[in-house]
C-alpha cells in the first residue's frame, strides 16, 4: 500500500518549492512531484510596452542569483528581435562577465550542497562553517573563488550584482588594458583554485557514492546505485555561453518547444499519512494533511520534442563534451568539472579582447515586430528569452528559465529513491525557484489560463 | 585591490518591481549620482544582498558596512530610522530565498561597523509586481542621501556627476585599480 509523504519547504537552495511523495512499504519513492510555492508574478506582462533598454532590467530583478544570466539573456532577445549584430569585443566581455557568474554559482552551490555529504573516511557530515580543517580551508577556498567570479564580473560588467555595463546593442564601455591585466591575474589565480576545489568534491562524491549507507534525522537509508537516474534527455544551446534567432545555425529551435499546465502533468489532491518528526529541520508535513499538487504548483512545464528535459551542467556536458554519466552524483561532478571550464573561457576570452575596440554597434535598429530569442546556458541552465519589439518597444516577452525546465525532469527522477534522499536528489539541479515562478501559462490556443488556477 | 575592497560599503536592497521595496536601489542611485571619495563604494543589491555583498567586504580594508532597506517598525510612511545589528535578533529577519542576512552581519559587527538605515514602507505589491515607490517613500530618499552622507563623513557637500559618466562608469572605475 503506498503512502504520501510531504517535505515542505526544501532547503538549502533558492526559492520556495516543496515535495510530494507517493512511497512504497519500503519507503522507496513510486512517484514523486516536486513543485514551486513561491507565488507566480507577472513580469512578462510587465514588460509590455516597456522600452527594449527597460525590460532587461526588469529581468534581472526577478531572482537575487541570476542577474547577470538574465540581463544577458534578456538583452540578446532585443538584439536578435531587432536583428542587431553587437562588436566582437563586446561579445567577449559578455563571455567573460558570464563565465565568472558561473565560477561564482558553483562555488556558491558547494557551500549548500557539502552538508549531504561525508568526509572520507569517516561516518562525518561536513559543516561548511566549521572552524576544524580541511573543512576551514576549503571555506576559505570557496569564498575566494566567489569574490574572484564576482570581481572579473563587476570589472567586466560593471557591477557586481546587477550588471550595468550590458546594454542593447553592445556594452557601454569597454575595459582598461590595465583593467584586462587585472582579470587576467585574477583568472590565473582562479584556475589553481578551480582544479583544486573540483578535485576535492569529486573525492567527496565518489566517497558519497560509495557508501552503503546515509544517515538522515534517525534513519539510516541504504543508498541506491542509481540515486537520481532519469530517461528524460537533455537540453543545452552551447558548452558555454549561448545562441540566439540571429546564429547561422541556431542550436534551440522555438517550434520543439510546447508548455503544459501542471493540472496535466502534476498529481491531484490526496491526504498525507506519513510523518517522520525526526527529518531535518522540523521534520515532514503532520498526517492528515491535504495536498495537491496540481493545484498548487506555481510553474507550467515546458516540454522540448514532447518531453520535459533536464537543461544545466551535465546537460551541457552530454550535449557537447561526450559525458555520460547518469544520477545525482553524475550531475554534481558534471558541475564540478565547468569549474576549469569557466577559468579557461575567461582567460581566452581576455587573450582575445582588444581594449580599444569598438563595443557598440551603430546603428541601433529600433524593431519592426519580428520575434527573436536568446538562449544563454545560465549556471543552473538554458535561459531562453522571447520577445517582439517594435519602434523601440517591447509588444511580447517571455521568460523561459532554467529550473522550469527542471521541475518535471527532476520530479521523474525521484522514483526509486528512499524517500529521505529526495532532498538530495533535489539539490542536484541547483534550483533556482524564484526564477521558475514567474510565468503566465498558456494553452493549446495561446489564450492564458493558468494565472488564477495556478495560484 | 585598494578599490575593489573599500573602506565604506554603501548597499541598497530591495526590489524595484515590489513598489516600495525599491527603495534601496533608488537610494543607491541617487548616490552613484554624486561624487563621493574613492574609499565608498556604493552597491544595488537588489535582492542578492545575502549572497553577493559578504564577498565583497575585507576585514583589513573595509570599516563600515551600511545597508539601506525598507522595514516596517510602525513609524509613519516615509520615516527614516537607523537601527543596530544588536536590534535585528537572529532569524528575524530571512529574504525570500531562505537565507538568512542577519546572522552573518552579526558575525561580521565585532571587524565592521554596521549601520542600517531603514524607510518604513507604505506599500509592498509582492508578489504582484509594480514599479514606483510611493509618495511618503520617494520624498524620503533625498533624506536618506543626505543622512548616510553624514554617516560617512562627507558633510562638506558634494558634487553631481555629469549624466554620461554614469552609464555603465563602474566597468571603468574597475579599471583604476592600482
Amino acid at each position: 500500500m503506498s503512502k504520501v509523504v510531504e517535505i515542505s519547504p526544501t532547503t538549502r537552495h533558492e526559492g520556495h518549492s516543496k515535495l510530494v511523495l507517493k512511497i512504497n512499504d519500503q519507503g522507496i519513492v513510486e512517484r514523486g512531484d516536486w513543485l514551486s510555492i513561491t507565488p507566480v508574478r507577472g513580469v512578462e506582462k510587465l514588460a509590455i510596452g516597456k522600452t527594449m533598454d527597460q525590460v532587461p532590467k526588469i529581468a534581472s530583478r526577478v531572482c537575487g542569483i541570476c542577474p547577470i544570466a538574465h540581463t544577458l539573456a534578456g538583452i540578446e532577445a532585443m538584439e536578435a528581435s531587432i536583428k542587431c549584430e553587437i562588436p566582437q569585443d563586446a561579445k567577449l566581455l559578455r563571455v567573460i562577465l558570464h563565465a565568472a557568474n558561473r565560477l561564482h554559482s558553483i562555488a556558491l552551490h558547494n557551500i549548500l550542497i557539502l552538508p549531504d555529504f561525508y568526509l572520507p573516511g569517516t561516518d562525518t557530515k561536513i559543516n561548511p562553517f566549521a572552524k576544524v580543517e580541511p573543512v576551514r580551508s576549503v571555506a576559505a577556498r570557496i569564498i575566494r573563488l566567489r569574490e574572484i567570479g564576482q570581481t572579473i564580473g563587476e570589472i567586466a560588467g560593471g557591477e557586481a550584482v546587477h550588471p550595468s555595463n550590458p546594454r542593447v546593442g553592445g556594452m557601454y564601455r569597454n575595459v582598461t588594458e590595465r583593467a584586462r591585466m587585472k582579470m587576467y591575474d585574477l583568472a590565473k589565480e582562479g584556475r589553481q583554485l578551480a582544479t583544486d576545489q573540483m578535485e576535492f568534491m569529486i573525492a567527496i562524491l565518489r566517497n558519497f557514492q560509495k557508501r552503503d549507507y546515509c544517515v538522515v534525522g534517525n534513519a539510516k537509508v541504504p543508498m541506491p546505485k542509481d540515486l537520481g537516474y532519469h530517461n528524460q534527455g537533455y537540453m543545452a544551446v552551447d558548452p558555454m555561453y549561448g545562441t540566439n534567432s540571429l546564429a547561422e545555425h541556431p542550436t534551440w529551435q522555438p517550434e520543439r518547444w510546447a508548455e503544459s499546465r501542471p493540472w496535466d502533468w502534476y498529481m491531484g489532491e490526496m491526504e498525507i499519512d506519513f510523518e517522520d518528526p525526526s527529518y531535518p529541520i522540523g521534520g515532514t508535513t503532520k498526517k492528515g494533511t491535504k495536498a495537491n499538487p496540481q493545484m498548487e504548483a506555481c510553474t507550467g512545464v515546458p516540454t522540448y520534442d514532447g518531453q520535459p528535459v533536464e537543461v544545466g551542467p551535465r546537460a551541457r556536458l552530454v550535449k557537447f563534451k561526450g559525458y555520460d554519466e547518469k544520477g545525482t552524483v553524475g550531475q554534481h561532478i558534471a558541475r564540478q568539472l565547468e569549474y576549469v571550464d569557466c577559468v579557461y573561457a575567461i582567460l581566452k576570452s581576455l587573450d582575445a579582447l582588444n581594449p580599444s575596440g569598438k563595443v557598440l554597434a551603430d546603428p541601433i535598429p529600433q524593431g519592426d515586430g519580428s520575434m527573436g530569442w536568446a538562449a544563454n546556458e545560465a549556471p543552473r541552465g538554458t535561459d531562453v528569452h522571447l520577445a517582439r519589439v517594435k519602434d523601440g518597444r517591447v509588444q511580447w516577452y517571455e521568460m523561459l528559465v532554467p529550473t522550469t525546465w527542471n521541475f518535471p525532469t527532476c520530479s521523474r527522477a525521484l522514483t526509486g529513491a528512499p524517500w529521505q534522499l529526495a532532498e538530495i536528489v533535489v539539490r542536484g539541479y541547483d534550483p533556482c525557484v524564484s526564477c521558475a515562478t514567474h510565468m503566465i501559462v498558456v494553452d493549446d490556443d495561446n489564450r492564458i489560463v493558468a494565472q488564477k488556477l495556478i495560484q | 585591490m585598494e578599490h575593489l575592497y573599500p573602506e565604506i560599503v554603501i548597499t541598497g536592497c530591495g526590489n524595484p518591481l515590489y513598489a516600495d521595496d525599491g527603495f534601496g536601489p533608488a537610494v543607491v542611485e541617487s548616490l552613484r549620482a554624486l561624487a563621493l571619495p574613492v574609499s565608498v563604494k556604493v552597491i544595488d543589491a537588489g535582492l542578492g544582498g545575502p549572497h553577493f555583498v559578504f564577498t565583497m567586504l575585507d576585514p583589513a580594508q573595509t570599516k563600515k558596512l551600511v545597508v539601506v532597506d525598507i522595514a516596517d517598525f510602525g513609524g509613519k510612511p516615509g520615516e527614516l530610522r537607523w537601527l543596530s545589528v544588536e536590534e535585528l535578533p537572529p532569524g528575524s529577519y530571512r529574504d525570500a530565498h531562505s537565507w538568512d542576512l542577519t546572522e552573518p552581519l552579526q558575525r561580521i559587527r565585532d571587524e565592521i561597523k554596521v549601520r542600517i538605515l531603514c524607510c518604513q514602507k507604505k506599500h509592498v505589491s509582492a508578489p504582484e509586481m509594480e514599479i514606483g515607490l510611493t509618495d511618503e517613500v520617494k520624498q524620503a530618499v533625498p533624506k536618506a542621501v543626505s543622512a548616510i552622507l553624514e554617516e560617512i563623513g562627507v558633510e562638506y557637500g558634494t558634487v553631481a556627476i555629469l549624466q554620461e559618466d554614469t552609464h555603465g562608469g563602474r566597468a571603468e572605475s574597475g579599471c583604476e585599480t592600482r
